[in-house]
C-alpha cells in the first residue's frame, strides 16, 4: 500500500500545493443487545473509507469514497484538488501549519482474547446471564445488556514523508434495569449508561467488569429509586463519583480547551468556548487541586493511540494545571494561532471525515484524599453518581447535569438515597469550589464512545480519567 | 448515486446468497458536498462519494443484520453469512409475522431537483463569498455550513416488495456574529437554497435591538419560540415519546394516553413524508408506502410510530417508520410535522405583554423524566425580550428546564407559516414547525 500511496501524493499537481494526506480506513463493529431475555440486536458492520486531504494556497480540500480501489483512490484525489481551488474562492484566512517529523511506524492496541474470536452465543448467554437476575420483581418493566467490539485498521501517508499504521480494538459493555411504579420512573445501569463502560483491550475487559455480580445490585437500587425521596433543592456540596465527574470533565473542561472551538471554527454546531487564547496561563479555571491533563498514551483507553491524523505523536500535556488554564488540545493548523506546535489530538471518525480537534483522554489528575475521609468530612452534602442527563451553553459554562442515584450526606456518613438529583452551575465557579480530590483508589479511567463534534456529525471514542471529588456550595434544583 | 439497474444489482445480488427464509435489504448511494466557513472564511470543504449495503435475513423467526461498504459477490456472501450467524443465535422475534409483502403503490411525490443535483462546490464559494462581502458592509462575520447532496436509496426483500428513489437536499445554517451579539438562520429543501437570504435573515436578528442589552430574573414567562427551538424538543421526543421502543419500555407518555386529551387542542404533530411543501419521500426502508401519519391530534395522543417487528409485537397498525432495518428505536420520526395556526410572528410578539422571543436552543436534553418529556437546554443566537408587544432589548442566553406536556398543553398561539428544519442524523427529511407562542415556560438562570 504504501508505493500507492507515496505514487498518488506524489503525483498531485497543483499550483502551491503545501500539503497532501491519504488515509484508508477499514472499521469492524458488531453489538450485541439482550432485552427482556431476547436478543434484540444482533449486527455486524464493515465500513471502508478512504480520503484524500490537500491544502492548496489557503484553501483546503478533501475527498472521500467508500470504494477504496487505487482507481477510486485516485478519483478521490483529483476531487480534492477541485474542491481546494473552490475553497479558495471563499478563503481569507492564511492557513499556517506547525512542524511535523516523518515518521514510518506501525502500531496497535492491545488485547489478551480477540472479541472476534468468542462465538455469538458466549456473548449472548453472558448477556443473559447479567441481566435475567433482574428480572425477578415486576416493577422492573426492562431488563437490557449490550456487549460490542470495535476495530479500526488505519493506514496513513503524507507529504512530509509519514506513513503509518495503526489498529485499534475495543470493546464495551453494560447493563440496564428500568423500574416503573404507579407513574414513577427510574433507570439504573451499571458501570455507565449508553452501553456501558468502553476500553481498548480484548474479551478480559468484558469479563473484568462482572456484569452478572453486579445485577443484583443494579436491580435493588432501581427498585430503591422509585421509593426514594426527590433530591432537594438549594445549595449543598455536592460529592461527585468518578463515572459522573468524568462526564463533567468531558463536557466543562474538555470541549472548551478544543482550539478550534476557541478560534470560532466548530461555532455553526457545537459552538464555541469561553477559554479564549489570551487566558493562555493566566485565568484560575479551578482551584489549586484541579490538575487536568490531555494523555493519548494512556495504555488500554480509547482516547489513546499513537500518532493522530495529522500524523503527530500522542503526547501528555496539562490543560489545567494547579487550578490554571495552560493549554488547549490543537492541530497543525490550529495550534499556530496561539504560537504553538500542535500537540497532537487531530482525528477523524474514519477516513472518509476531515480530521479535527478530538479528545484524547482528557484526565482529572487524582488527589490525596482518600474516599472515606473525603465524606467523613463533609457535614451536610449530596453524593451524586452516574449520569442521567447533560446540558451546557454553547461557550461551555452554563451547566446542568442529572444523575440516576444520590445519597444524603449528614455528619460525615452516607444516608439515604435520593431520587432525581439535578445540580447546575457555571464552570469555572464550579472548579473553583473544588476542595477535595479523591486519590489514586477512587480513580478510574471511562470510555465514551459517542462524542460528537462536526459537520458531517462525526462520532469519536474518548476517555476520562476521574477520581471522587467535593465542591462546596452548589446549587442544586 | 446509482441508477435503479446498478442499486437492483446490489440488492438482488445480496438476496440471492443471504440463504434465509426471509430477507430484505437496503442500498444507498450518496454523493456529498458540505462546506464549512467561520470568520467568514471558508475553513473545511469536502465532497464525499459512498455507498453502503444492509441486510437482514429471517431465520425461523429469528433476525440478524449485517451491513458493508465493499458489493462485490464475495463480500455479499461474508456479509450475508455474518447476518444469518447472528439469526442463528438470536431468538424467534414475539409475535413477528414476517418481513413486509403487501407490496401497495408509492405516493407520488416529487424527492429529486436536478438543479440541486447540478451544484458544484465552486459555485457554493462563490455564493459564500457574495455573503461574506455583504455581511463586512454590516460589521458582521459569519459561521455555518452549507451541504448539497444528492442520493440514491432502494429497498428490496425475498417477498418481490422493490422500491427506489432519488432524493436531493440542500442544507444550509448560518450564524452572523457581530460583537458579542449573535444571529442564526437555517433552511433545508430538496432544491437549492437562497443562501444570501439566510445571510441577511441572520444578520437582522445579530444587530437587532444592539446596544440594548437587558436581564431577567430567574422565573416562568410567555415565550415566542421560532421552529428549528421546536425542532429540537421534536427530536428528543422521537426519542423519548414516539418510538415503538419508548412505549413498548413504558418510558413514553403516550402510554395507557392513546386516545386521551393529554394536550392543548391546539397542538398537532404528524409523521408526514407525504406534503409536498416539507421534504416528501415515498417509503420507508422496509419498503412501505408513506402516508401521514397523526402522533398527537388536536391534543389527543394518537400513535406512536413503529417499525414491522413492533407493528407485530405492540399489535398497532403499520406506521411505515422502519428506519434501520431492526434495532434502533423500532419507529423514528424523520418527517416531524407541527400543523400551523393562523397568527403571524408580529402577531405574537404584538399579544406579549412580557415575554422572551428565541431563536433556537441548544444541546437540549430530554432524559430528565421521561413520563412528562421534562428537558433542559439554553438559548442561543437571539434571545430577545419582549414588553407590552414590542422587542425591546437583547437577552443573555437562558437555561430553561419545562416539561413538554405541560408546555404543549399551554400553546397560546401558532402562525399560519411553517419553516422547515434539518437534523444531522436525518437524511431523509426533517421538522416543519411554525413559530409557537407558549405560555409560563420556565427559565432557572
Amino acid at each position: 500500500m504504501r508505493a500507492f500511496f507515496d505514487t498518488l501524493l506524489a503525483s498531485l499537481r497543483a499550483p502551491n500545493l503545501r500539503y497532501a494526506d491519504i488515509r484508508r480506513t477499514v472499521t469492524s463493529e458488531q453489538h450485541v443487545r439482550v432485552r427482556n431475555g431476547e436478543v434484540d440486536t444482533l449486527a455486524s458492520t464493515v465500513d471502508r473509507a478512504a480520503g484524500v486531504r490537500v491544502l492548496v494556497g489557503n484553501g483546503w480540500g478533501f475527498a472521500a469514497t467508500s470504494d477504496v480501489s487505487e482507481e477510486s483512490i485516485r478519483a478521490a484525489a483529483r476531487r480534492a484538488l477541485e474542491v481546494a481551488a473552490a475553497s479558495h474562492i471563499a478563503t481569507t484566512q492564511t492557513v499556517v501549519l506547525s512542524d511535523v517529523d516523518a515518521y514510518t511506524a506501525a502500531w496497535a492496541s492491545k488485547f489478551d482474547v480477540d472479541p472476534w474470536s468468542i462465538p455469538l452465543d458466549r456473548k449472548i448467554d453472558h448477556l443473559l446471564a447479567a441481566t435475567e437476575p433482574m428480572r425477578s420483581d415486576p416493577r422492573i418493566h426492562q431488563v437490557s445488556g449490550d456487549l460490542s467490539a470495535y476495530r479500526q485498521e488505519k493506514t496513513f501517508a503524507s507529504t512530509a514523508g509519514s506513513f503509518i499504521a495503526q489498529t485499534t480494538t475495543e470493546v464495551g459493555a453494560g447493563i440496564e434495569a428500568l423500574a416503573i411504579d404507579d407513574g414513577e420512573f427510574q433507570r439504573r445501569t451499571y458501570p455507565n449508561p449508553f452501553g456501558g463502560d468502553y476500553q481498548a483491550g480484548g474479551w478480559e475487559i468484558i469479563e473484568a467488569l462482572d456484569l452478572p455480580g453486579n445485577a443484583p445490585r443494579v436491580r435493588d437500587e432501581a427498585l430503591a429509586l422509585l421509593a426514594a425521596p426527590k433530591a432537594p433543592a438549594g445549595r449543598f456540596d455536592l460529592v461527585v463519583g468518578s463515572s459522573q465527574l468524568a462526564l463533567q470533565v468531558h463536557e466543562s473542561c474538555g470541549h472548551p480547551t478544543e482550539l478550534d472551538r476557541a478560534m470560532g471554527l466548530e461555532i455553526s454546531l457545537a459552538g464555541g468556548s469561553f477559554l479564549q487564547p489570551a487566558m493562555l496561563g493566566n485565568f484560575r479555571y479551578g482551584s489549586e487541586l484541579v490538575n487536568i491533563v490531555a494523555d493519548a498514551t494512556v495504555p488500554g483507553a480509547i482516547g489513546s493511540f499513537a500518532f493522530d491524523d495529522d500524523g503527530v505523536p500522542a503526547q501528555r500535556f496539562h490543560l489545567i494545571e494547579n487550578g490554571m488554564f495552560v493549554g488547549y488540545l490543537t492541530g497543525r493548523d490550529t495550534a499556530p494561532f496561539i504560537g504553538r506546535s500542535s500537540n497532537g489530538t487531530v482525528r477523524a471518525e474514519s477516513a472518509s471525515r476531515i480530521p479535527i480537534i478530538r479528545m484524547t483522554n482528557i484526565n482529572l489528575d487524582p488527589g490525596a484524599t482518600p474516599l472515606e475521609e473525603l465524606i467523613a468530612t463533609t457535614k451536610r452534602g449530596i453524593f451524586v453518581d452516574t449520569n442521567k442527563s447533560w446540558s451546557i451553553d454553547d461557550l461551555r459554562l452554563n451547566f446542568q447535569f442529572g444523575c440516576e442515584v444520590a445519597y444524603e450526606i449528614e455528619n460525615g456518613r452516607l444516608g439515604r438515597m435520593l431520587k432525581n438529583p439535578l445540580y447546575t452551575g457555571t464552570t469555572p465557579e464550579f472548579w473553583r469550589s473544588c476542595d477535595a480530590v479523591g486519590d489514586a483508589a477512587s480513580w478510574r479511567i471511562w470510555g465514551l464512545p459517542n462524542c460528537g463534534k462536526g459537520d458531517p456529525m462525526q462520532t469519536m471514542r474518548v476517555a476520562h480519567g476521574a477520581p471522587v471529588a467535593r465542591f462546596r456550595n452548589v446549587e442544586m434544583s | 448515486m446509482r441508477d435503479e439497474r446498478a442499486s437492483f444489482d446490489v440488492l438482488d445480488r445480496a438476496l440471492r446468497l443471504a440463504g434465509a427464509d426471509e430477507a430484505d435489504a437496503v442500498f444507498a448511494s450518496t454523493d456529498h458536498n458540505i462546506s464549512r466557513f467561520a470568520n467568514s472564511s471558508v475553513h473545511q470543504n469536502m465532497s464525499e462519494l459512498s455507498a453502503w449495503l444492509k441486510l437482514r435475513v429471517v431465520v425461523n423467526g429469528a433476525v440478524g443484520t449485517a451491513a458493508t461498504t465493499s458489493f462485490d459477490d464475495d463480500e455479499l456472501a461474508r456479509t450475508a453469512e455474518l447476518a444469518r450467524e447472528a439469526a442463528k443465535h438470536s431468538g424467534a422475534l414475539p409475535g413477528f409475522r414476517g418481513l413486509y409483502r403487501d407490496g401497495e403503490p408509492l405516493p407520488n411525490v416529487v424527492t429529486f431537483d436536478a438543479g440541486a443535483a447540478a451544484i458544484a462546490p465552486a459555485g457554493k464559494a462563490r455564493d459564500l463569498r457574495t455573503m461574506f462581502d455583504r455581511g463586512r458592509e454590516h460589521g458582521v462575520l459569519f459561521a455555518g455550513s452549507y451541504a448539497t447532496g444528492a442520493s440514491s436509496i432502494a429497498c428490496a426483500n425475498t417477498h418481490g416488495v422493490r422500491r427506489y428513489a432519488t432524493l436531493t437536499a440542500c442544507d444550509a445554517t448560518v450564524i452572523a456574529l457581530r460583537g458579542d451579539a449573535s444571529g442564526y438562520a437555517t433552511a433545508i429543501d430538496r432544491g437549492p437554497l437562497d443562501v444570501l437570504a439566510l445571510g441577511d435573515e441572520a444578520t437582522l436578528k445579530a444587530t437587532l435591538c444592539e446596544g440594548r442589552n437587558e436581564t431577567l430574573p430567574p422565573g416562568a414567562y410567555d415565550v415566542i419560540l421560532e421552529p428549528p427551538c421546536t425542532a429540537e424538543v421534536l427530536e428528543w421526543m422521537n426519542m423519548i415519546t414516539f418510538s415503538g421502543q419508548s412505549f413498548e419500555d413504558g418510558s413514553s407518555f403516550f402510554v395507557d394516553n392513546v386516545g386521551k386529551q393529554l394536550l392543548g387542542a391546539n397542538f398537532t404533530v404528524a409523521d408526514d413524508a407525504v406534503d409536498p411543501n416539507f421534504l416528501p419521500f415515498p417509503f420507508d426502508l422496509e419498503g412501505m408506502p408513506k402516508r401521514r401519519v397523526a402522533l398527537i391530534e388536536n391534543g389527543v395522543v394518537r400513535t406512536p410510530v413503529v417499525d414491522k417487528v413492533y407493528a407485530d409485537r405492540l399489535g398497532l397498525p403499520p406506521t411505515a417508520n422502519g428506519w434501520s432495518l431492526g434495532g434502533g428505536e423500532h419507529g423514528t420520526v424523520f418527517h416531524g410535522s407541527v400543523a400551523g395556526g393562523e397568527a403571524t410572528r408580529e402577531e405574537l410578539i404584538r399579544s406579549t405583554k412580557l415575554g422572551i422571543w428565541v431563536t433556537r436552543f441548544n444541546y437540549v436534553n430530554g432524559l430528565l423524566e421521561p413520563k412528562t418529556a421534562l428537558m433542559t437546554g439554553t438559548t442561543r443566537d437571539g434571545t430577545f425580550l419582549v414588553r407590552d408587544g414590542e422587542v425591546v432589548a437583547r437577552l443573555p442566553n437562558l437555561r430553561w428546564t419545562q416539561s413538554m406536556v405541560e408546555a404543549f398543553s399551554a400553546i397560546d398561539g401558532l402562525t399560519r407559516d411553517r419553516r422547515r428544519v434539518g437534523a444531522w442524523y436525518n437524511a431523509f427529511g426533517g421538522t416543519i414547525a411554525p413559530v409557537l407562542k407558549v405560555g409560563g415556560w420556565r427559565f432557572s438562570s
